[in-house]
């Protein structure tokens, strides 16, 4: 092509007859149009919502207990889903479990996640802390997650905090790993050349041009972890270290059923079937948010 | 014209370690060893080399991009070898760079638009009116519609995103645009769309160019002036038509006599260089060329010749470039009369057909 011609190509594109492009669907839009997707986002909703309002939900209170209809079997009169060994209402208990657990998983993703991703980030960037951190990270990698509960059991007192924070510590160093791993690949792209070249500072690099091109593996890590965290919440509370006795959580719930899974399976297996739910919905999400959230895949 | 550019003695060694406890050092990668030169206002240096002469590392160098382990870079006046903070933000904003992947250029998960106003963001030019239309304008400038800036970069062609990434480094309004093989990852009809539209805007905007690349007839349309490297250091330079006319260096020589060529009757005067690059990392002692000069006497092996004045404005480090041998090759791209005739008259034919 000519100069000349450019040019006049240039002028053409110029004039008012310039065609706009078509409106593009936003993220949620894109989201819904997957059947897997909008039904995943549906339960989703549905289960929150739940769990938000089961004090307004829940027929009974979580903590009434009827030792008359101990072991009630699912659809026996007012106990559509039975009731537990002391008696107690199970569409409660896990109104009231389901509220527990998703707090705990969520809280212990969000925090653990963040915390490791910064890490990993950091590590990425700063070349001179990447050993030391790293080194760090493969420290709290060599101790089990129960370990962690039961240190900080034993210091704070056994509780959904508790769980909570051992479960985070336990997540930092993956999530650490992943995020660096994934940093140094984007940061010898090209493009975070250019960037630097622009003369930005770090924070808007790192923020702009390095962390959005990580999300997949932190969307797939985090949605993975998911389930995991909730499995060890419950196995922390099995253990005695996580939900105290009364307190309503799936997997302590579960846990408790255990002993009476002859006579009365369905108080060991409805929490079960809940945390299954649970752990699946929020893994097709996250699968199919981080295809939402890709460019690349916008048609 | 004033200069714009002045790099002396600008050179980057890496050091190879060896070791997991204890490291120490076995011996040192000269990616670029002692280059100098100059770029005056509205000029086009181009850079050529095989790969792996340190053409990337030195445009990479001077940008700062990597820091020099020596040497000077003087960008107008104003040292940028040891300009801090704010000094080299300023800086920033007037030399900007082009890359040579459009897929790995840019950001794919920004749109064209916020890719090509984020430097303008970063140096805080205008507010964000302002730069939606100098988004659009440079779009148009490039040849692009404007609505393009709502798309992803995904969603263009190799040669749409060498235009972007042209346009984005023309938004802050640079002097100097370091263009690291800006077209040897496209097709060749696509490399004279952009080539073109290079050289069109450098007339326009009254930028300078440091080109690098290693396809010499790209090289021969885009630059004034051509510096030939080998092994991290310049062999020749000088004004393009002096240097394809009467290259001084044996390794230019080679290099213009590969360049495919209409003439049939130049078939076996042609010898190609033999052997491999030497490793940067053992550059041998006196010329670095030497172990591939058709020409080398004794004392190429031990005495590094300078790079000496052989002409006005043209340049060679050899110690025989007043003595090489014609190689009776005509490396301006002529043909011998009778092929010439031939060429024009087929060329009639054709568009008599058309």
């Amino acid at each position: 092509m000519s100069v000349a011609s450019l040019n006049s190509a240039a002028a053409a594109a110029a004039t008012p007859v310039a065609p706009s492009a078509p409106r593009r669907p936003g993220t949620l839009r894109r989201l819904l149009r997957e059947p897997v997707a909008a039904f995943a986002f549906a339960v989703a909703v549905l289960l929150v919502l739940a769990a938000v309002l089961a004090p307004w939900l829940a027929p009974t209170d979580p903590y009434d207990n009827n030792l008359s209809s101990a072991m009630a079997v699912p659809g026996t009169e007012g106990l559509p889903l039975g009731a537990d060994s002391q008696g107690r209402d199970m569409v409660t208990r896990m109104l009231f479990g389901l509220r527990v657990t998703l707090v705990m998983g969520l809280a212990s993703v969000l925090l653990g996640g963040t915390v490791g991703a910064a890490i990993g980030f950091i590590a990425a960037f700063y070349r001179r802390v990447d050993g030391l951190l790293m080194r760090l990270m493969d420290v709290l990698l060599s101790f089990p997650a129960i370990l962690f509960g039961l240190a900080i059991a034993a210091i704070f007192g056994p509780g959904i905090p508790a769980v909570v924070l051992a479960l985070s510590v336990a997540t930092v160093p993956l999530m650490a790993r992943i995020v660096r791993g994934a940093a140094l690949v984007v940061m010898r792209m090209d493009y975070i050349e250019a960037a630097r070249a622009t003369g930005m500072g770090d924070a808007r690099l790192i923020f702009r041009h390095v962390a959005p091109n990580c999300l997949s593996p932190i969307f797939v890590f985090a949605t993975l972890r998911f389930g995991q965290v909730i499995l060890l919440g419950s196995a922390l509370s099995f253990l005695g270290l996580g939900a105290q006795p009364p307190v309503p959580e799936l997997g302590a719930m579960a846990a408790d059923g255990r002993n009476f899974l002859f006579f009365a399976p369905h108080i060991a297996v409805l929490p079960c079937v809940a945390i299954f739910v649970v752990v699946l919905t929020f893994n097709l999400l996250g699968d199919a948010l981080r295809d939402a959230l890709d460019p690349r895949l916008r048609i | 014209m004033s200069t714009l550019l002045e790099v002396e003695g600008l050179a980057r060694h890496y050091p190879v370690k060896k070791g997991v406890l204890v490291q120490r050092q076995i011996g040192t990668v000269r990616a670029v060893d002692g280059v100098s030169f100059s770029v005056k206002r509205g000029e086009t240096l181009a850079l050529v080399g095989e790969s792996g002469c340190g053409k990337s590392t030195t445009a990479r160098l001077v940008l700062r991009l990597i820091e020099p382990s020596a040497g000077t870079i003087r960008f107008d006046g104003q040292d940028v070898t040891h300009a801090g903070g704010a000094a080299m933000r300023a800086l920033r904003r007037r030399m900007q760079i082009v890359f040579q992947d459009p897929y790995a250029s840019l950001n794919p998960r920004l749109t064209v638009g916020d890719a090509i106003a984020e430097p303008m963001q970063v140096h805080g030019i205008g507010d964000a009116d302002a730069r939606r239309a100098k988004v659009q304008e440079l779009l148009r400038l490039v040849g692009l519609a404007a609505f393009h800036a709502e798309r992803y970069p995904h969603e263009f062609s190799g040669g749409q995103r060498q235009r972007i990434g042209i346009a984005r480094a023309l938004s802050v309004e640079p002097d100097l645009v370091v263009c690291d093989e800006p077209v040897s990852a496209l097709d060749v009809s696509i490399q004279a769309q952009v080539v073109n539209l290079m050289k069109d805007l450098q007339a326009r905007l009254g930028l300078s160019y440091l080109f690098i690349a290693h396809d010499l007839s790209v090289v021969k349309h885009m630059a004034d002036r051509v510096a030939v490297m080998y092994l991290g250091q310049i062999m020749e330079i000088g004004d393009k038509r002096s240097l394809f006319r009467d290259p001084r260096h044996p390794y230019t020589r080679a290099l213009l006599a590969a360049i495919p060529h209409p003439d049939p009757a130049r078939r076996g005067k042609v010898t190609p260089l033999g052997g491999d690059v030497p490793s940067p990392m053992n550059i041998p002692p006196g010329c670095r060329f030497h172990t591939r000069c058709p020409f080398a006497q004794d004392r190429c092996r031990s005495e590094a010749p300078e790079l000496r004045a052989v002409g006005s404005n043209h340049a060679a480090a050899c110690h025989f470039s007043e003595s090489l041998p014609d190689a009776g090759l005509d490396y301006s791209g002529g043909l011998t009369e009778a092929a010439a005739r031939r060429l024009a008259l087929y060329d009639a034919a054709r568009r008599r057909a058309a």
